[in-house]
């Protein structure tokens, strides 16, 4: 049987006041390509925030693995799902550090392949020695960048991926969605207003319409 | 061999210097003169106050009495913290309380007892005036920890949520700043022992030169008292800033908004 593992199960999302977002239903089974589509402020962000515990519906629930998503199981969820934003600063220090720090963090049991990561550099374009380059000196296209490689190296199999291309050129851009879409095995929850995403076995899902 | 006595008329006399920054401020248009009368007022009251009140204080020489000073002493040190960084009283009380009381407090207890040899552990003469050095000198280092980590996690609250969902514990997350900002708050206390004997000379070992000490005397003491000043400000801000996250986080491992004092109201 091939279960659920996020369910989003009548959530409403509201601001104050305000209803952003009405009895929202989704099912994502293990390697489905989610792309949720909707106006800005339709509370797409915060659909995908939800799973990593750094946002909340108002009402309805969320499932992962079967399990109600709360302050216990979100911890788990954590060591599952890889969150990639759009948001670019991310460190402070060298890239190399960044790395270093990050495969220190005890939810991340596995070592880091220094031969895959060499191989991504080089994938997304990176010509230069980043490494050791302040993080901060980066230009806004090369940390979306980072962040993305980031995220893959430490394995993970769910990936929540808030606008990751929005400041790549457009032959990276097909290059990002490429490698994200070939995973088959790799659960995808995208929201993006790139078209490089929307290909054959991504499904759209209208959020708030 | 004792100190000169400063005579009331001698004090008018020292007073009487607090012209010349008003009449600078005057010249120049500063605008420092309201606040040099309203501060000079305040130090002459409290000082004032203080005098007489210690002056009952070491005579009573009642260590109930003593500890119960130090702990109002401690609880305005802590309203003063929270009040300054803007951050809810109520509900950081207990973590602030906590690390003044334990940085502070038993390292005094340690310092009275093997450092200064004392046979009441509560000696009033003793207790109240390096607890008062510790405490003023751990209050400042709180105040500079705590502020700077609740501010930078605020402002820098995207970045610490990507580290968690790049796999770190909560702990691990808070970690850097929590780093940076005991390194902040240190700064000033290592900086003030690297100087001390040339740049400056300390309030303490003057005041016992004057007393009538010898120096060598008053230099241990001087000593004694930066080495505890320095433990006491890394204990006090050092559990200040980690009991405080175990009420300010979430258990979704997230920064609560309500711990700030809203600015709208």
């Amino acid at each position: 049987m091939n279960s659920e593992v996020l369910k989003y199960k009548d959530i409403s999302i509201s601001y104050g006041e305000k209803n952003v977002l009405s009895h929202f239903d989704l099912d994502i089974k293990k390697g489905d390509r989610i792309l949720l589509k909707g106006r800005s402020g339709a509370g797409k962000s915060t659909l995908l925030k939800m799973p990593m515990g750094f946002a909340h519906q108002t009402s309805g629930n969320l499932y992962f693995n079967n399990s109600l998503l709360d302050s216990n199981t979100v911890w788990d969820a954590r060591k599952r799902i890889a969150y990639v934003s759009q948001d670019l600063d991310i460190y402070e220090g060298s890239v190399n550090e960044f790395i270093e720090e990050v495969f220190s963090y005890s939810f991340n049991e596995g070592k880091l392949d220094r031969t895959k990561l060499r191989r991504l550099l080089v994938y997304l374009g990176f010509e230069k020695d980043v490494l050791d380059m302040d993080f901060e000196d980066l230009s806004g296209g090369e940390k979306q960048r980072i962040g993305i490689i980031m995220s893959v190296l430490i394995g993970k199999d769910i990936y929540l991926l808030d606008e990751i291309t929005s400041s790549l050129d457009i032959a990276l851009k097909e290059k990002v969605a490429n490698y994200f879409l070939e995973r088959k095995d790799w659960t995808l929850v995208i929201i993006s207003h790139d078209d490089v995403w929307e290909k054959e076995n991504v499904k759209v899902v209208p959020v708030g319409v | 061999m004792e100190a000169y006595d400063i005579s009331n008329l001698a004090l008018v006399a020292c007073f009487l210097l607090l012209a010349i920054p008003l009449l600078v401020s005057h010249y120049l248009k500063l605008g420092i003169i309201r606040e040099t009368v309203v501060s000079a007022s305040r130090m002459i009251l409290q000082l004032i106050f203080v005098g007489f009140f210690l002056t009952v204080l070491f005579d009573l020489n009642n260590s109930i009495v003593n500890l119960l000073w130090i702990s109002v002493m401690v609880l305005m040190a802590t309203h003063a913290t929270i009040n300054d960084i803007g951050l809810d009283l109520k509900k950081l009380l207990l973590p602030t309380v906590a690390s003044f009381i334990v940085g502070n407090f038993l390292l005094l207890l340690y310092f009275n007892r093997f450092v200064v040899n004392l046979e009441n552990l509560f000696d009033a003469r003793y207790l109240i005036p390096i607890f008062g050095m510790f405490l003023g000198n751990s209050l400042r280092g709180n105040i500079v920890s705590i502020s700077n980590f609740y501010d930078t996690i605020k402002r820098n609250e995207n970045r610490y949520l990507y580290s968690l969902s790049l796999g770190a514990k909560k702990y691990e997350a808070i970690l850097p700043y929590a780093r940076k900002s005991l390194k902040l708050a240190l700064k000033p206390s290592i900086a003030s022992m690297s100087t001390v004997g040339i740049v400056s000379l300390p309030g303490m070992m003057t005041g016992q030169i004057i007393a009538g000490s010898s120096p060598i005397l008053a230099i241990k003491y001087q000593m004694a008292i930066m080495i505890g000043i320095y433990v006491s400000t890394v204990m006090t801000v050092t559990i200040g800033i980690f009991m405080t996250t175990r009420s300010s986080f979430d258990d979704y491992g997230i920064l609560k908004e309500d711990i700030f004092k809203s600015t709208i109201d």
